[in-house]
C-alpha cells in the first residue's frame, strides 16, 4: 500500500552566512565558506534540498596550551608550538575553517601577530576567539578586527553583558561576530536581537548555542539547538543564523576525555573513548542543526567528515 | 489526537468533588492531558465520555516488551518528535550481536553481561544479546544462556530459528525478520512461540503492507527494520523521522511499531558508532552492536541518557566542585546551587575576572539560591554536606568559604558545621564577584 | 582590611560565663541585661525592652539593626551592609553579632516607620451592596425578649428561662451561650427587669432549624435601627486594612489602614516565616499583627465613638501565611517543598480566642484559601472583582511582594502565585521607597539629551522613587535608549548621567544638590535586574496560566487588577516594560484593595460568603515550579518589552518612532 509521508513545509529559512574574502571581495583567502540556507530540519533531503552541508573546523592556541590531553598534544606535537605551522597541519588534516584561540598572555600586539601568521600560513576562512575575559577580548580583538580589514573575520565570542565593542568593530572592519548564549533559546534570540539592533546584519552573525559535552549537558545543548532551529523555520528571524558548535572545547575538559588513569576500568581503552567522545558529541549535534563544528583531534575531524558525507547523500 | 486540559475537562463531570485525588476537575483534567494519571481514578466519568478519552489516549506506538530471566527491554510508546516536547520515555535497548558459528560464545558474552559502569550514580548494562543463526541456534541459545539471562533477539531465516526458540521457551525474544518472502512462516513461528517479531522491507509502501497482514495473521509485536543495511546515515534518518511522523502525526498505525537498527551492517567501527548514536538520538527502539567494546558502549549508554532525559525538570549542572581559571591550594572556595543558570551567572564572572577559584556547586534540587533557601533545600547543613562530600579540604590549603550574600543568615550555622573553615558573605549578585574577590579574598 | 574583625581569634573554650550587655540610647535611659557567651546581640536587646527594628528578620541583610559596639567584646558574622569607616568606628548588625564578653552598645535613633494612611483620604465612599437586607443576608441577628420574671411558683434558672423565650418568642429550639456570657447572664437579665436584647449567630438560610449561638446580652430592648457593628480586615503582608461596618444599613463609617507590625521581623513572608520557627518567634508574630489590629480597632472605633466591645462580627482575609501566624498554627510547611498549609479553610472562632479586642463572643470569621501561596486575601479579591461571575475570560491579579494571579471566569478559574520580589514596592532597589512623601512616582526622559523630569509626591525634593516611580523610570530609559533590551545602560551615550557605578552602568535622575538626602539619586544595574525580574516573573505567571489551560492570553475579556500596587501604575508604562499584556487600554480595570472589599462583602452577606468558599473550591491552583514551562516563559520575559517582541506590537510602534 502507497504511504503518504508527511512533509513539513516551513514559512522560514535560515541565513547564509559567507566566512571569508577572497582577493576579490577585499581579503586574502584562498577560498569562503559558506553555511546556512537550509528551509528544512537537517538532512531531510526529501522535503528540500540542502543547500550547504555543515563544515568541520580545528581550533588552535595562539600559544602551546597547557592544559590539554596528551592524546591532542601528541596528535599534534612540535605544531603546538608555532600557530602557523599548526594552521598548516589543521589545513591538511582536513578543516574547513580554522579558529584561533587567542591566550589571556597575548597582548594587542602578539594577537594580531599570531593571527598575521595563521592567515599567512592558510588559505582557509579564519575566526578568531579571545580569552574569555570581556575586557582582555575587548583588548586584543579590536586591534585584531582593525588589522585584518576586510578579511571577513568571525570574532568571539559576544555574550550579553560584553557584546557592543566588539560589535562596533567587526561593524567597522568588515567582519563577522559569534553571539554565544548559555544553553538558552531565549537568551541566544536576545543576543541576536541586541547585535542586530546595534546595525549588525543578520547575516553576518553565528550564534553558538553552548552545547556541553556527552555526559556533561549535552541534552541541554541537543534541545535548545533543536528549538532554534524549529523556532527558525517556523519564520522567527532572530533564530534564523547558522549555529555554531565548540565540541573540542567543550569534549576534551571532560574527565572521560581527558583522563587516562585513575579512572574505571568498565571506560575502556582511553585513546578511542576520547575519540568517541568528540566524535559521538558532534554526530548528535549534526542531528540538531550544527553548521559549523569546531574540533581539536585530527582523527575526530575525519570521522565527523565521514557522518557529514554520508548525511549529505541523496537518495 | 491529544486533548488539552480544558478539552478533557468539559467530559469530565466538573463536580470537584475531589475523589480521584486533585482538588479539582479541571486539575484532574491537566493531569489527564500530561499522562501522569488514568482515567479510571475519576469514579463518575460517563461512558461516552470515557470512550472519546480512551481514542485520544491509546499509543500511537506500540510498546514492544523483549522478557528474559527477569530482565525486561522495552521500546515504543513515544509520544513526541522532539525531547523537549514532553520527553523520550523507552530508551533504546543496547545489545551485543554473537554468532553461532563462533566457538567461544559463552566467553564472549559473559564478558558483556558482567560489565556494568556508573555515571552520575545510575548504573548500565547491556540490555541483551543477538544471535546470528549461521551456526546451531538451539546450542548458541544454550551457550549464552549460561553466561546471561538477559533478553534475546534471534537473527535468522524461519528453519534456522526454530531450534533457538526451543531453547528459550517462556521468553520473549524478537525474531529477525518477516521479509515479503518468507513473512507467513516467520509470523507463524513468532505466534507459536510468543516472540516479538521484526519486519524488514526496503521501502516503507512495502513495511505497511506486511505489519498489516502479520498483524491480521495474529501478530501483534512488531518491530521495524525499515532500511537495506549499510544505507547512508542520511537514509537511515529520514526513514526513522518519516516512521515516527507516521505514527505521531498521521496516527498510522500500520508502522506504528518501533525501530531495530544495525549499525555495523558495512563493518567499519568507525561508522558503527556514528550510526548507533545517530539511533540514539533519532527514535532508534532496539540498537544491535557488533562486539563488546567498553568504550563505545560507554559512550553510547552515556548519550542514551542524555536524550532520554527528562527535559521538563528544572536544568541542573552536576553538583560537583569546578575549577576556574585553573586554582591552586591557595584559591578561595564559593559555594553556589546547581541551578543551571546561577551556575553559568557565577561561572561566568569568575571566568570572566580571570581570577583563580574552586566553585561548590551544591545539589539545591536544581534551584536559585533564594529559592533553594526558601525551600530549605540550601541550608547550611547540604552546604556542608557539599563541601565534606566532594572532599574540598583535601584540594585547599586555606579553608575558606564564600556564601553566596543572599544566604548570609547562614553564616553562623555553617560555622557550627564547618568548625575549621573560615565562613565568609560574599556579594549578593553574581556580577559584584569580581570586585569582591579583589577585595576581600586577594 | 576590616572585613571580618574577629575571624583570626581561635575559636574560645566554651563557658557558661555571663555578661552585663548596656544599650545607650538618646531616647530612653540606659538599659542593661546578663546574658550568657554566644548570645545574639538582637536577643539581648530583646531582652533589655530594647526596639531595634529587623526589616529583613535578622539575616544580615537590610543592615538597619547596625548598632554602635562602643566598649566589649563581640564577634561579627557578616559584616554585609558596612563599610569599611563604620566597622572602624565599632558599627556591627545586632543580628549578626554575637556576644562574648562584657558590652556597651549605642543604639541610633530607630527610623520611624512613616505612615500613610492611603485609604483614609484617597478611597471613595463605598456604598452597600444594592439590595442588601439585613434580615435575609445577614448571619447575625439582635433580637428583643421579654422573660417572664420567676417567682415562688416559677423557679425555672435563668438560662432555661432564656431558652424557653428563645423558643416560645422567636422561635429556635436550640441554643448555646459561652461560660462567660453565662457567667453574667443573672445581673444582665435582672439589671433589664427580664427585658434583654440578645445577638445571636444563626444559620441563616434555615434560622429556626438549627441550633442559636449567643454573642452578646444586654439588658433592657435596644433600639432597633441602631447600628449593629462588624469589621472587615484584610492583613497584607505589608499593610493591613480595616473597615468598620454597620450590619443594620451595611454601610462602611471607617476604613483605616496601618503597616503590618510584623514588618519589624521581615519584609517577606518567607523571612516572617522563618522568625515565626524560632524559639518564641510564633507568640512574637501573632502579637505584633493582634497589637496592628486592635491599634486599628481603637482608631476606628474612637472616629465612629463606640466602642470595640459593641462589634460582634469580624472576616478576616489575608494570605495563608498572614492567616496562619494571626491564628498562632505553625506556618513552617508553607515554604518547604510540597509547599502545604495547615489549614485552607478555618473553622468560624470566637474573638475571645483569636485575641481581637471587640466582644469576646464576637464571630471571626477568616475566610476560605486556596494554597499555600494563594489565600484568601485573592478568593476574596475574586469576589470582589466579580470575575466569578463573568462569562467571558478575564486575568485577575494581585501584585504586592508576591503576584498572585486568576485566570477564568464563572466556568473555571485557575491560579497562580509568583514571586516578584519586593521591587514595585520599592524594596531591593537602591534608591527605592515607599510610594510617601518624597518619592519620585512618575518620570519621562528626553530622549535626545537624556535628560529627565520627574513628579514627586508631595511636591518637595525628592528622597527615593516608589514603584510607580521605577516602573515609569525603566519605561523611560527603555524608549529614550538608554536601556538595551537587556536592560544593560549603553555606557557610550553623550551624557553624563551615564556612568559607571559599583554594579556596573548606571543613571542618575536626581544629582545630590536636587534631591532631599543630599545624596545622588541612581538607578543601578542590579536595580535595574531586580525590576526585571520582578516584571518577568508576573508576565510569566499569567502567560503560563493562560497556556497551561490552552487559551491566548491576548484573548482575555478584561485585566482585573487589585491590590494597592494597582492604583498608581501608568498602563501604558507598564506595557512598555512588558509587566501587562499589551492589549487595549480599556480593558485594564483597577479595583484598588479588591480583598478588603471582598471580605466586607462576605461580612455583610452569608450568600457572598458562601460564594467564596465555591471560589474557593473551584479554583484549581497551578505550582509554578513543577516544570520547566515557568522558567522558560520567564527567561522569555527577562527583555524589554520581551523576547518575543509579536507580543507586543505597540511598544514595537513606538520602538520604531524613535528610532
Amino acid at each position: 500500500m502507497p504511504v503518504e509521508i508527511p512533509k513539513d513545509k516551513w514559512p522560514g529559512s535560515i541565513r547564509t552566512v559567507t566566512l571569508g574574502a577572497t582577493a576579490a571581495d577585499g581579503g586574502t583567502r584562498g577560498l569562503t565558506v559558506t553555511v546556512g540556507g537550509q528551509t528544512a530540519l537537517p538532512y531531510m533531503h526529501f522535503e528540500a534540498q540542502s543547500p550547504n552541508p555543515p563544515v568541520v573546523a580545528i581550533e588552535i592556541k595562539s600559544e602551546r596550551p597547557e592544559d590539554w590531553s596528551s592524546i591532542l598534544t601528541e596528535a599534534w606535537g612540535e605544531a603546538l608550538d608555532d600557530p602557523a605551522r599548526w594552521a598548516a597541519r589543521a589545513q591538511d588534516a582536513g578543516a574547513q575553517v580554522l579558529v584561533l584561540a587567542l591566550s589571556a598572555n597575548d597582548t594587542p600586539e602578539s594577537a594580531v601577530k599570531a593571527v598575521k601568521a595563521v592567515l599567512g600560513a592558510s588559505g582557509l576562512p579564519l575566526i578568531v576567539l579571545g580569552p574569555g575575559q570581556p575586557e582582555k577580548d575587548n583588548d586584543l580583538l579590536v586591534p585584531v578586527a582593525e588589522a585584518t580589514k576586510g578579511e571577513r573575520l568571525a570574532l568571539g565570542l559576544c555574550e550579553d553583558k560584553n557584546y557592543r565593542t566588539l560589535v562596533a568593530a567587526a561593524m567597522a572592519n568588515g567582519h563577522l561576530v559569534i553571539a554565544r548564549a548559555p544553553m538558552d533559546v531565549n537568551l541566544s534570540k536576545q543576543l541576536n536581537i541586541l547585535i542586530t539592533d546595534m546595525g549588525l546584519p543578520a547575516d553576518r552573525i553565528l550564534m553558538d548555542p553552548t552545547t556541553g559535552a556527552l555526559g556533561y549537558g549535552i541534552e541541554y545543548g541537543y534541545s535548545v539547538m533543536e528549538r532554534l532551529r524549529l523556532a527558525a523555520l517556523q519564520g522567527d528571524s532572530m533564530t534564523q543564523l547558522p549555529m555554531i558548535v565548540t565540541v573540542g572545547f567543550e569534549t576534551w575538559k571532560a574527565k572521560e576525555a581527558k583522563v587516562g588513569e585513575g579512572v574505571p576500568e568498565a571506560w575502556g581503552d582511553w585513546r578511542e573513548r576520547g575519540l568517541h567522545w568528540e566524535s559521538l558529541t558532534a554526530a548528535a549535534l549534526l542531528e540538531a542543526g550544527a553548521d559549523i563544528i569546531v574540533l581539536r583531534h585530527p582523527e575526530s575531524v575525519r570521522r565527523i567528515k565521514i557522518a557529514i558525507d554520508e548525511l549529505m547523500v541523496t537518495a | 489526537m491529544a486533548l488539552s486540559g480544558i478539552q478533557i475537562y468539559k467530559l469530565l463531570p466538573q463536580t470537584n468533588c475531589k475523589e480521584c485525588g486533585f482538588p479539582t476537575c479541571l486539575a484532574f483534567a491537566m493531569k489527564l492531558a500530561a499522562k501522569q494519571v488514568e482515567l479510571s481514578s475519576c469514579p463518575y466519568v460517563s461512558e461516552d465520555s470515557q470512550q472519546q478519552l480512551a481514542e485520544s489516549a491509546a499509543p500511537p506506538i506500540r510498546l514492544v516488551a523483549l522478557k528474559a530471566g527477569g530482565y525486561e527491554v522495552k521500546a515504543g510508546n513515544e509520544t513526541v518528535l522532539f525531547r523537549h516536547d514532553k520527553t523520550f520515555y523507552n530508551k533504546p535497548g543496547l545489545f551485543i550481536q554473537v554468532n553461532a558459528a563462533d566457538g567461544d560464545i559463552a566467553k564472549k558474552v559473559a564478558a558483556a553481561d558482567a560489565y556494568s559502569v556508573t555515571y552520575v550514580g545510575l548504573e548500565f548494562t547491556v540490555d541483551g544479546f543477538a544471535i546470528l543463526a549461521d551456526g546451531d541456534l538451539g546450542a548458541a541459545v544454550k551457550a549464552v544462556r549460561s553466561a546471561s539471562k538477559r533478553p534475546l533477539i534471534l537473527i535468522g531465516d524461519p528453519a534456522a530459528l526454530e531450534p533457538g526458540l526451543q531453547a528459550c521457551q517462556g521468553e520473549t525474544p524478537l525474531l529477525h525478520a518477516a521479509d515479503p518472502s518468507n513473512w507467513e512462516t516467520m509470523a507463524d513461528l513468532a505466534k507459536k512461540y510468543q516472540a516479538a517479531l521484526v519486519v524488514k522491507a526496503d521501502t516503507l509502501d512495502e513495511l505497511a503492507d506486511l505489519t498489516q497482514k502479520i498483524q491480521a495473521r495474529g501478530v501483534e509485536d512488531m518491530v521495524l527494520d525499515p532500511v537495506p543495511a549499510a544505507s547512508p546515515l542520511s537514509q537511515s534518518l529520514a526513514a526513522y523521522v518519516q516512521l515516527r511522523r507516521m505514527a505521531l502525526k498521521a496516527n498510522f498505525r500500520p508502522l506504528g511499531y518501533p525501530i531495530i537498527s544495525f549499525p555495523a551492517a558495512t563493518g567499519d567501527p568507525v561508522r558503527e558508532s556514528l550510526f548507533a548514536a545517530q539511533a540514539i538520538a533519532k527514535y532508534g527502539g532496539f540498537v544491535v552492536l557488533s562486539e563488546f567494546k567498553p568504550e563505545l558502549l560507554y559512550a553510547l549508554l552515556v548519550l542514551r541518557e542524555n536524550i532520554y532525559t527528562d527535559p521538563q525538570k528544572p536544568i541542573q549542572v552536576q553538583p560537583g566542585v569546578y575549577e576556574i581559571n585553573n586554582p591552586t591550594p591557595e584559591s578561595p572556595v564559593l559555594v553556589t546551587t546547581n541551578f543551571s543558570i546561577t551556575y553559568f551567572a557565577v561561572a561566568n564572572e569568575i571566568e570572566g575576572s580571570g581570577l583563580p577559584a574552586w566553585l561548590v556547586v551544591a545539589d539545591a534540587e536544581g534551584m536559585s539560591v533564594l529559592t533553594a533557601w526558601a525551600a530549605g533545600k540550601f541550608d547550611a547543613e547540604r552546604i556542608a554536606k557539599s563541601i565534606k562530600e566532594f572532599d574540598v579540604a583535601s584540594k585547599v590549603s586555606r579553608k575558606r568559604v564564600v556564601l553566596p550574600g543572599h544566604v548570609a543568615v547562614l553564616s553562623g550555622e555553617l560555622e557550627e558545621e564547618l568548625p575549621d573553615w573560615e565562613i565568609k558573605v560574599g556579594p549578593r549578585e553574581a556580577v559584584d564577584i569580581p570586585a569582591f574577590y579583589k577585595q576581600v579574598l586577594t | 582590611m576590616g572585613w571580618d574583625i574577629q575571624s583570626d581569634v581561635p575559636p574560645q573554650p566554651i563557658s557558661m560565663a555571663t555578661h552585663t550587655i548596656i544599650f545607650i540610647s538618646a531616647e530612653a535611659k540606659p538599659k542593661s541585661v546578663q546574658v550568657p557567651t554566644g548570645t545574639l546581640l538582637a536577643d539581648a536587646a530583646r531582652q533589655a525592652g530594647v526596639e531595634i527594628g529587623q526589616p529583613c528578620g535578622g539575616q544580615g541583610r537590610c543592615g538597619r539593626c547596625a548598632v554602635q559596639v562602643t566598649q566589649g567584646n563581640v564577634r561579627l558574622r557578616s559584616t554585609l551592609r558596612l563599610s569599611n569607616e563604620a566597622l572602624e568606628q565599632g558599627y556591627a548588625l545586632a543580628c549578626q553579632t554575637i556576644i562574648e564578653g562584657d558590652t556597651t552598645v549605642l543604639v541610633p535613633e530607630q527610623e520611624k516607620i512613616e505612615r500613610r494612611l492611603t485609604t483614609d483620604r484617597v478611597a471613595a465612599e463605598v456604598r452597600p451592596p444594592v439590595g442588601y437586607d439585613y434580615p435575609h443576608s445577614q448571619s447575625v441577628r439582635r433580637i428583643h425578649l421579654s422573660l417572664d420574671p420567676p417567682s415562688m411558683d416559677d423557679q425555672t434558672d435563668d438560662w432555661s428561662r432564656l431558652q424557653t423565650a428563645l423558643r416560645a418568642q422567636v422561635g429556635f429550639e436550640t441554643s448555646e451561650i459561652s461560660l462567660p456570657l453565662l457567667q453574667s447572664l443573672p445581673a444582665t437579665l435582672r439589671a433589664g427587669e427580664w427585658r434583654v436584647t440578645a445577638i445571636l449567630a444563626i444559620h441563616p438560610e434555615r434560622p429556626t432549624a438549627s441550633s442559636a449561638r449567643i454573642i452578646t446580652l444586654q439588658p433592657g430592648h435596644i433600639d432597633e435601627y441602631s447600628p449593629l457593628w462588624g469589621i472587615a480586615i484584610d492583613i497584607g503582608t505589608t499593610t493591613v486594612s480595616l473597615w468598620l461596618v454597620d450590619l443594620i444599613s451595611g454601610k462602611v463609617h471607617a476604613q483605616v489602614a496601618e503597616y503590618n507590625g510584623q514588618i519589624a521581623r521581615g519584609e517577606d513572608v518567607i523571612s516572617r516565616i522563618m522568625f515565626s520557627s524560632k524559639a518564641n518567634g510564633a507568640e512574637e508574630m501573632r502579637t505584633r499583627v493582634l497589637e496592628t489590629i486592635n491599634g486599628l480597632l481603637d482608631t476606628a472605633c474612637k472616629r465612629v465613638q463606640i466602642d470595640a466591645g459593641e462589634i460582634i462580627k469580624a472576616t478576616v482575609v489575608g494570605n495563608s501565611t498572614m492567616i496562619h501566624l494571626l491564628l498562632g498554627i505553625p506556618a513552617e510547611n508553607i515554604r518547604l517543598t510540597p509547599f502545604i498549609t495547615t489549614i485552607n479553610q478555618p473553622p468560624l472562632l470566637p474573638a475571645r480566642e483569636v485575641g481581637l479586642a471587640i466582644a469576646p463572643d464576637a464571630c471571626v470569621d477568616c475566610l476560605p484559601g486556596v494554597a499555600s501561596y494563594v489565600g484568601a486575601d485573592i478568593t476574596a479579591g475574586v469576589l470582589a472583582s466579580g470575575q466569578n461571575r463573568l462569562e467571558e475570560v478575564a486575568l485577575f491579579l494581585d501584585v504586592g511582594t508576591n503576584g498572585e494571579i486568576v485566570l477564568g471566569s464563572r466556568d473555571w478559574l485557575v491560579t497562580c502565585a509568583c514571586s516578584a520580589g519586593p521591587a514595585f514596592e520599592g524594596a531591593g532597589v537602591r534608591n527605592g521607597m515607599r510610594a510617601t512623601t518624597g518619592a519620585i512616582e512618575d518620570v519621562w526622559i528626553n530622549s535626545e539629551t537624556y535628560e529627565p523630569v520627574f513628579r514627586v509626591i508631595g511636591g518637595g525634593k525628592p528622597k527615593g522613587i516608589c514603584g510607580s516611580g521605577l516602573i515609569a523610570l525603566l519605561a523611560e530609559m527603555f524608549v529614550a535608549g538608554i536601556l538595551d533590551k537587556a536592560g544593560s545602560v549603553k555606557r557610550d551615550l553623550p551624557t553624563r548621567r551615564i556612568r559607571e557605578g559599583n554594579h556596573g552602568g548606571e543613571y542618575v535622575i536626581a544629582w545630590a544638590d536636587e534631591t532631599e538626602t543630599g545624596e545622588d539619586i541612581v538607578l543601578s544595574r542590579v536595580d535595574v535586574d531586580n525590576l526585571m525580574r520582578a516584571k518577568a516573573a508576573i508576565y510569566a505567571g499569567f502567560s503560563v496560566l493562560a497556556e497551561q489551560v490552552g487559551f491566548i492570553l491576548e484573548d482575555v475579556h478584561k485585566v482585573l487588577i487589585g491590590g494597592s500596587f494597582g492604583k498608581y501604575i501608568n498602563v501604558e508604562k507598564a506595557v512598555q516594560i512588558g509587566l501587562l499584556p499589551d492589549i487595549p487600554w480599556e480593558r485594564f480595570d483597577f479595583l484598588g484593595n479588591t480583598a478588603v472589599r471582598g471580605a466586607y462583602q462576605a461580612l455583610l452577606d452569608w450568600r457572598e460568603r458562601e460564594r467564596v468558599k465555591q471560589i474557593a473550591s473551584q479554583m484549581t491552583y497551578i505550582e509554578l515550579s513543577a516544570d520547566n514551562t515557568f522558567y522558560e516563559a520567564f527567561m522569555s520575559a527577562m527583555f524589554l518589552p520581551h523576547t518575543d517582541l509579536g507580543r507586543f506590537p505597540s511598544v514595537s510602534a513606538v520602538l520604531n518612532k524613535s528610532t
